[in-house]
């Protein structure tokens, strides 16, 4: 209450303090003539009571500043008569607010911009209820020649955990799948998920219309239904209510809308648009072989991650007993959702949080010395102040308070420059960091800016603040006696610049090691010639394609179709095509080779390929021959191999006629005889160095995951000339199929290296303002110095001094600064580029040749700095120069 | 002077100037005689820690104040006790006299 009065008399004599003041001016007016009164009572003469009442009269003034000054809106108005004035003064030097504001915005606005990618992706709670709760749940294998501990579970240890575990209120599983969408106009293909029934219950999401899968619905043959997000609701349905119940043709089968989901939802890709249940028949729930789905769970309240950790570990070991041939060694690992969404760019983010933040240091030692500058232009200013009896916490305190205002100004523009970068951003980040589609300026972002704009501020306003409060009044009156002052106050300038030289070589060396990084990843052999071909992807889905031999007719005959096209020389289709982070393993056992043990048997990762798949990327075959048509499964079950298996698993030997077989000693699967030996491929990404593989033609491979998607076209001359016309080629074998994700391979491996574009072109942004600002801070340092010396640079010429000699004399000094700052910048760096180890491909965090061209960069770019004030120096005219002052 | 004006202990002029109204409403010159007066001259105070304790008063809404004519026939504001104030005097005095006692006792131990 109090407190709610005490705000608004506040304010209220902030807004009316004349009136306020006038009270108080006349209430002590009454006290002191009741005193003089008083006085005259008692009998004292006229004169000595009036010098009484004089005496109280001071001390009535001084009653009137102790009252007034109690207040706090008096501190509130000192700082709005603060921050006019300051606002003056900066009207007054519009050079100095501009350059000042400017840097501080790009500094703030990097900042700012940054944040905001890092809160969305690092901080801010992922949009499902409770979602620290929600936790990831893998297989760590520790297998001999293949370990990860984040392995996609088999469907028969997700039903066993589910079962067995203690610790979740909910676990459910996921397999991400596409959909042909059928019926109207062109056919489109749509992301989505095949789901466990508890899919949405752990997660606590319901339907916003309709309703989302009972359990009966999670079992095979069962009704197909589907649930669908707002997005795909209002552009295919129009946001009409009465879509549930409707059929919806998915690879040629009906599915009846059963839910619409709540706007944005999404999980557990921002893409995904259907979910349909999983619907696992028995012998699958029980298999071990195939480990494909996503578990996730939710935690049962109370428990921690440790203690579910634990018990998943006992389930886990216990598993191993029972299933040794599948399990032995298999453990279960928890993460975190929120980790496994954003683990893996964590260390990179904060990398950039680094240098940016390294940058905004900078632009504070920047506008530290230009305000240093100033200092000596308004010592005089100071000085009167001073002398007038302005304390000097009062005058640090008017200067503290200009620097805010310089900081807010930088501030709102930074905003400004962050929100039109935020754009850019988005794209830049699209394909390479989670959650990139939610950067926003939200409010924790804002308070950010604001908040490191006033630290900033603080940074860079306290050393001229004291500095110009410093010195005495008597000397600073005194005309000629500056010296003393400037040189202390160049010598602090020489700090700050050997500082921000130093912090701009960390940046450039950060950006440095990118660049050379990125140079050895556009060199990386990836084992195929990515130009000249297109690939896209096709997937036949459906009752049409149920067999494998209506598959393989599909496949050959659209091949036929693209090879007729004018200017296609060959094309084929593989599973996943190279470069998109997509990998299947498994595991299988030589002829005549026992496993080591139980569950120990070998690993590899396989695709499926038509025949011309190898000629199609130019993947040299070392040895054998390819995959024919004639390859069915009536004849001899064949094999390719990489050099990577061949090396590995018959070191010495001619791989070529041995054989082996999948998932150990399962009847259902065939000795396989190895044909052909091909070149490796860098098959996940650019910088995974390519490991043993084992190829399948697909005509042999019945198996549901048989079904090839990606397609390659080798083209003679520009494959985009031949995109338009390829979609026709397979509408012509088949009119449902949707062709999507149509894009030449240069492009597929341009996004394979999104993240270290980024990453190399905020860096490099970082970079060129650091070195910007470093040279702006050296040239201005050594401009004020040379002014300064002015006197002592005639004095010199006349003396006989070279022109020559004056130019080194000032350069020797500014680079004297320069290598200062370079040489703590390389300690710097050698300790701190560690940290950027997980950002760089195929160069050291201590590369010998970045850190001799960067020290070699700043040292030129100092030089230049250099120059021009070394110029202004030899053209001092000795004569001029000594009538100077 | 033979004696020097005391400083009054922290935190009890408040308290005095509350007292000092709750006798009778009355301007800020007229609160300061009063506690000279009361005191016997032991306590003088200085106008501007007086009109500061005043406008902390006022703020804490214990006290309110209202321009009238004095006896000489001049505006001067006067305060009085509000019920708030009232209530805070009767505190302060109860707690100022067992604290008082207590020291009292603690100094006459022998």
């Amino acid at each position: 209450m109090s407190l709610l009065r005490n705000m608004v008399t506040g304010l209220r004599s902030l807004f009316h303090r004349e009136q306020v003041n006038r009270e108080l001016a006349e209430e002590l007016g009454a006290y002191l003539e009741m005193v003089a009164e008083e006085k005259r009572k008692q009998g004292t003469t006229g004169e000595e009571a009036l010098r009484a009442v004089r005496l109280e009269r001071g001390s009535l003034e001084l009653a009137k500043e102790v009252v007034w000054s109690a207040r706090w809106e008096s501190f509130v108005e000192t700082c709005l008569q603060d921050l006019h004035y300051g606002a003056r003064i900066l009207r007054k030097s519009p050079g100095f607010a501009a350059v000042a504001v400017l840097t501080l915005a790009l500094g703030i606005g990097a900042n700012t911009a940054i944040f905001s990618v890092v809160y969305t992706v690092l901080l801010k709670a992922l949009p499902y209820p409770q979602a620290d709760r929600l936790v990831m749940v893998y297989e760590n294998l520790p297998l001999p020649n293949y370990q990860n501990n984040r392995n996609t579970p088999s469907p028969g240890n997700f039903s066993d955990w589910s079962a067995q575990n203690t610790v979740f209120e909910n676990m459910a599983a996921y397999s991400n799948r596409s959909f042909n969408v059928t019926g109207t106009g062109e056919p489109v293909r749509i992301e989505g998920e095949l789901v466990s029934a508890a899919f949405f219950p752990t997660l606590r999401v319901n339907a916003a219309l309709g309703r989302v899968f009972i359990p009966e619905e999670d079992r095979p043959g069962s009704s197909h239904v589907a649930v669908m997000s707002d997005g795909l609701w209002r552009s295919r349905f129009g946001a009409d209510p009465r879509v549930l119940g409707k059929k919806i043709f998915l690879d040629d089968q009906a599915y009846e809308i059963v839910g619409v989901l709540p706007p944005g939802f999404h999980f557990p890709d921002p893409d995904d648009q259907l979910w349909a249940p999983l619907g696992l028949t028995p012998e699958e729930r029980i298999s071990r072989r195939s480990h494909f789905l996503d578990v996730f769970a939710r935690l049962k309240p109370g428990v921690t991650l440790a203690q579910a950790q634990t018990q998943m570990n006992l389930v886990a070991r216990h598993l191993a007993e029972l299933y040794p041939d599948s399990n032995a060694g298999v453990a279960a690992e928890i993460v975190p959702l929120r980790e496994d969404i954003a683990g893996a760019v964590r260390p990179a983010l904060l990398v950039l949080v680094g240098a940016v933040a390294l940058v905004l240091l900078i632009v504070c030692a920047n506008i530290a010395n230009l305000l240093l500058a100033r200092a000596s232009a308004r010592f005089r200013e100071i000085a009167v102040r001073l002398a007038l009896g302005a304390g000097r916490a009062r005058v640090v305190r008017q200067l503290l308070t200009e620097s805010a205002l310089l900081a807010l100004l930088g501030c709102g523009l930074g905003v400004l420059l962050a929100h039109w970068s935020l754009g850019a951003l988005k794209v830049l980040a699209a394909s390479n960091l989670p959650r990139a589609e939610e950067f926003n300026l939200s409010g924790p972002v804002l308070l950010f800016s604001l908040a490191i704009s006033l630290a900033a501020g603080l940074v860079f306003g306290v050393s001229p603040a004291f500095e110009a409060a410093r010195g005495k009044v008597q000397d600073a009156l005194k005309s000629g006696s500056r010296e003393s002052a400037d040189a202390s106050r160049l010598r602090t300038r020489s700090l700050l610049v050997v500082l921000e030289t130093a912090l701009g070589f960390l940046v450039v060396i950060g950006a440095g090691l990118l660049v050379r990084s990125f140079l050895r990843l556009e060199q990386v052999r990836l084992g195929f010639q990515p130009e000249g071909l297109l690939t896209f992807r096709v997937i036949p889905r459906g009752d049409r394609y149920n067999e494998l031999t209506q598959r393989t007719i599909f496949y050959h005959q659209v091949i036929e179709k693209l090879r007729a096209l004018p200017g296609v020389q060959s094309a084929a289709a593989v599973r996943f095509i190279p470069l998109t982070l997509a990998t299947g393993r498994k595991d299988f056992m030589i002829e005549g080779r026992a496993p080591s043990g139980p569950g120990q048997l070998p690993l590899a990762a396989y695709d499926i390929v038509t025949p011309e798949y190898f000629h199609t990327m130019h993947v040299p075959l070392l040895e054998g021959r390819d995959f024919f048509w004639s390859d069915s499964p009536q004849t001899q079950p064949v094999a390719i191999i990489n050099e990577a298996m061949a090396k590995h698993y018959w070191p010495g030997e001619d791989p070529l006629g041995k054989r082996f077989h999948l998932y150990g000693r399962d009847d259902n699967f065939p000795w396989m005889t190895i044909i052909g030996v091909v070149a490796d491929v860098r098959e996940f990404s650019p910088t995974r160095e390519a490991e043993p593989i084992m190829y399948f033609p697909i005509a042999q491979f019945a198996y549901p995951d048989g079904i090839l998607r990606d397609w390659v076209v080798r083209t003679t001359g520009d494959p985009v000339r031949i995109a338009s016309s390829v979609p026709a080629a397979v509408w012509s074998v088949d009119k449902n199929l949707p062709v999507t994700r149509m894009r030449t391979m240069e492009e597929v491996r341009s996004i394979s290296l999104a993240s270290q574009r980024m990453n190399l072109l905020l860096f490099g942004l970082f970079a060129a303002l650091a070195l910007a600002l470093a040279t702006i801070g050296i040239y201005g340092v050594l401009a004020y110095s040379v002014a300064q010396r002015t006197r002592e640079i005639g004095i010199r010429l006349a003396l006989g001094a070279h022109r020559k000699d004056v130019l080194r004399l000032v350069i020797s000094q500014g680079m004297r600064l320069a290598s200062l700052g370079i040489l703590l910048g390389l300690f710097g760096a050698f300790a701190l580029t560690r940290l950027m180890s997980g950002m760089i491909y195929g160069v050291s965090s201590t590369d010998p040749v970045t850190f001799v061209a960067v020290a070699a960069l700043l040292g030129v770019v100092a030089i230049a700095a250099c120059y021009i004030p070394a110029r202004r120096a030899t053209r001092v005219d000795p004569m001029v120069a000594l009538r100077y002052e | 002077m033979p004696d020097k004006p005391s400083d009054l202990v922290q935190g009890t002029l408040d308290m005095l100037i509350l007292k000092t109204l709750a006798l009778e409403p009355t301007h800020g010159y007229g609160i300061s005689v009063r506690i000279e007066q009361m005191s016997k001259g032991v306590f003088r105070l200085n106008a501007g820690s007086l009109f500061l304790a005043i406008q902390r008063l006022q703020r804490d809404g214990l006290i309110q104040g209202e321009w009238k004519p004095t006896e000489n026939n001049r505006q001067a504001k006067y305060y009085a006790l509000t019920a708030k104030g009232r209530k805070r005097l009767d505190n302060e005095t109860r707690e100022w006299g067992r604290q008082a006692a207590a020291i009292g006792r603690i100094l006459e131990a022998s």
